[in-house]
């Protein structure tokens, strides 16, 4: 069985709805960073799309985009991953019914306040009456999302699926959580995160679309190899989930040509993946791309685009390394590690076609 | 070729019916409704009935050795206490297979701790991390420990549905040893309030399928099942409950919170379900329905029903005028409901039903009824149009 990315869509702090910046992409340097929206005219009635939250906008805009791309306008399963789903909604429906307790409320923000809106209000605008469904897993909500495609791949359930991690802070929600230390306090800048000497993150936004297959075509920007998640592991149990990962495809840990970490500055977060460098990739350069996108419940689906985009292009450039300093060429084999504090953990193993 | 077999070897359960399959069962043989007047949610809307787990945050924190100090919300102590059940039941609490994955769905997560905080969380900020969903299922999977995987599905009204079905998928793909699946899902402010601005609650005891009927009843609760391939089974020494014949998710793709007049999701569902079980219309023995009791979802599902089934409609029963709606947990209480019900060969009746719907050809099951039971179906609906449902089958 083989899976292969057909095309990525992403909408983030970069330039949404591209992948020209990803030779270049832009420096962070505030603590809360929001996506760029594009211009939704091209996908989204502007009549309709006055009606719909952010995260919905960019869902749809990421969907039809990869949709368009591929020409794949029934996959078989459209699948989302959200650590928060609609906040804003939500938020909008808990502060009218707490200040005006109780009374007067307005169902329109409830009904898109659950975390499955996104991939419903898809497959209304796609007319999809097929496997449609919703993480939401903190971290790993997006590769929860990807591991339930991979398993239906591998059980021949489907031949496509749209999937898909999207997530925005609100300025509410990005205050609640910087009372327990979400994110930096003060300045930021690569330097200061290089650093992860200090508790706190960039606060940031992700979405980020696939279009899976199990066919090779000419559009296909690299192959999913595999995905893996655990819980509480310890480095013992890491290491025998990557070998048995890798050793599907007759691959070891020294095939591997990057790895794309989750370092985003946090001090504790840093150390799980420093301990991950000394005890499994001594030699493998490591990655990290959370000081361009911020941190964010599902900013993996953004490592996997920005991966992607490394293999299709045979090219890493130095702004993602970690350690070391000039672009890395010639990839065949990425791997992206990530953890949510240190409790979930989760692989997604990549490699050029 | 056959796949090995998911047998269903450990279930937990707790609702407004009480703790526990006992409880559960006890109420539905003597058609002990567990809707009735607000205990423990705090809203000025009390004049709603539901459907309450009658014990306090507290009372399940002193039941289950938590301390009264520890950061924990109604969601994922509902789940720890169905949780503990199953475990027992599927000899889990002894020894541990070496993989298990825990797949919990949940919508409003630690919502009724949010509501009485918001918006400043003054004084109670580690409630703050408490909120999102994915917290819930951390909460239930730190008090067992020990498991490999977990995650947490959201697809309101069916996500324990979902979750049945991941689980099935990780064992038949052999990543996991056992999947623990289902849901929980406690009452909120969240929740009434917005049910209320949508018009769909009664004030009264719900009537679902009745030509009269006016709208859901709002319930909690949670419930759980323990999953592992027959060998797996075999090996442990554990005495398997039922299979998991088959299964399906469709989404209806006409309205965000609307179903389609043909109920084309509900259809596909159950047609793709029975498919997957290998197995024909006419041998469901039981068809335990969303039927919430809205308008719109029991024309909508009655409908789907009749077309899958034609002229040989099983009984039919909504045992949400039992348990209230369940929302997020929904999926797993009616399977459970539903494999009580294959196990011990009866029906359960759909309360408060008087008057047939003249758009259907069937009247859900007013009394129990005693019959022979090979095969049941569950059927579990959300917003979005996310329509899953379950077979649960005898083990020949």
């Amino acid at each position: 069985m083989n899976i292969y990315i057909q095309a990525a869509a992403q909408i983030s702090a970069q330039e949404p709805l591209s992948h020209a910046w990803f030779q270049h992409p832009l420096p962070l340097s505030e603590r809360y960073v929001r996506s760029v929206e594009p211009d939704y005219k091209e996908y989204i009635n502007p009549m309709e799309a006055r009606r719909m939250g952010k995260i919905l906008k960019r869902a749809l805009a990421t969907s039809l985009n990869v949709v368009r791309k591929t020409g794949i306008n029934q996959p078989d399963a459209i699948i989302t991953g959200t650590g928060l789903g609609c906040i804003e909604n939500t938020e909008k429906f808990l502060t009218a019914m707490v200040r005006d307790k109780e009374m007067y409320l307005q169902p329109t923000y409830f009904m898109q306040s659950t975390h499955n809106t996104i991939s419903s209000q898809i497959a209304l605008h796609l007319k999809c009456n097929k496997y449609n469904t919703t993480y939401a897993q903190r971290g790993i909500s997006f590769e929860s999302s990807l591991l339930d495609a991979y398993m239906q791949f591998e059980l021949e359930k489907i031949r496509t699926a749209l999937v898909a991690g999207h997530d925005e802070m609100t300025p509410d929600y990005f205050v609640l959580l910087d009372k327990i230390n979400y994110w930096k306090k003060g300045e930021v800048n690569e330097a200061i995160l290089r650093k992860s000497d200090s508790v706190g993150a960039i606060s940031g936004e992700a979405s980020a679309c696939f279009m899976l297959e199990n066919k090779k075509s000419n559009l296909s920007v690299c192959e999913l190899k595999g995905i893996d998640i655990l819980y509480n592991p310890n480095q013992k149990r890491i290491k025998d989930a990557l070998e048995e990962l890798l050793g599907k495809h007759n691959l070891c840990i020294e095939n591997i040509d990057v790895v794309m970490t989750g370092i985003n500055g946090d001090k504790d977060n840093d150390a799980v993946y420093n301990e991950l460098e000394r005890n499994l990739f001594p030699s493998i350069p490591l990655a990290w791309y959370k000081h361009l996108v911020g941190e964010s419940f599902t900013a993996s689906g953004l490592a996997m685009f920005i991966s992607a985009m490394a293999l299709q292009e045979q090219v890493l450039p130095a702004s993602y390394l970690y350690n070391g300093s000039s672009a890395i060429q010639g990839l065949k084999n990425i791997l992206i590690y990530n953890h949510f504090q240190n409790k979930e953990h989760s692989f997604i193993l990549l490699s050029s076609c | 070729m056959m796949s090995e077999r998911i047998l269903v070897t450990g279930m937990g359960i707790i609702s407004g019916l009480g703790y526990g399959k006992q409880a559960t069962l006890d109420a539905l043989c003597s058609k002990h409704s567990g809707i009735g007047k607000m205990k423990y949610l705090q809203t000025i809307h009390n004049y709603y009935p539901v459907s309450e787990v009658p014990m306090s945050d507290a009372e399940m924190m002193d039941s289950l050795g938590i301390s009264s100090q520890t950061i924990i919300t109604r969601t994922p102590l509902l789940g720890i206490m169905a949780l503990k059940e199953a475990f027992i039941e599927a000899h889990l609490d002894k020894k541990r297979p070496r993989r298990i994955a825990f797949i919990n769905g949940t919508t409003v997560g630690g919502m009724e701790k949010s509501e009485q905080y918001y918006p400043d969380f003054q004084n109670t900020e580690a409630y703050i991390a408490a909120h999102d969903c994915g917290t819930s299922c951390e909460a239930i999977a730190e008090y067992f420990d020990g498991f490999d995987m977990i995650t947490t599905i959201s697809t309101a009204c069916s996500s324990a549905a979902n979750a049945i079905i991941l689980g099935a998928n990780l064992l038949k793909t052999g990543r996991v040893d056992v999947a623990i699946v289902g849901g929980t899902e406690c009452l909120s402010k969240f929740h009434l309030n917005g049910f209320s601005t949508l018009m769909i609650l009664d004030k009264e005891a719900c009537k679902p399928f009745d030509a009269k009927r006016v709208g859901l009843n709002l319930g909690e609760g949670a419930a759980y099942l323990v999953l592992e391939k027959e060998q797996h089974a075999k090996q442990r020494g554990v005495q398997p409950i039922c299979m998991l014949s088959g299964y399906a998710n469709t989404c209806d793709a006409y309205h965000q919170t609307a179903s389609s007049p043909d109920g084309q999701g509900a259809y596909l569902a159950m047609h793709n379900a029975l498919e997957n079980a290998h197995l024909h219309p006419h041998d469901i023995d039981y068809i335990n329905a969303h039927g919430t009791g809205t308008q719109n979802n029991d024309l909508s599902e009655g409908t789907a029903i009749m077309r899958v089934f034609n002229d040989n409609i099983p009984p039919v029963s909504s045992t949400k005028s039992f348990t209230g709606h369940t929302t997020s947990a929904a999926g797993s209480v009616e399977s459970i409901i539903s494999i009580l019900a294959l196990l011990h060969n009866f029906i359960p009746a759909n309360l408060n039903f008087n008057n047939p719907m003249p758009e259907l050809s069937f009247c859900p099951v007013k009394d129990t009824l005693t019959k022979k039971m090979q095969h049941v179906l569950t059927n579990s609906f959300g917003f979005g149009g996310n329509d899953s449902a379950c077979i649960f089958s005898k083990i020949d």
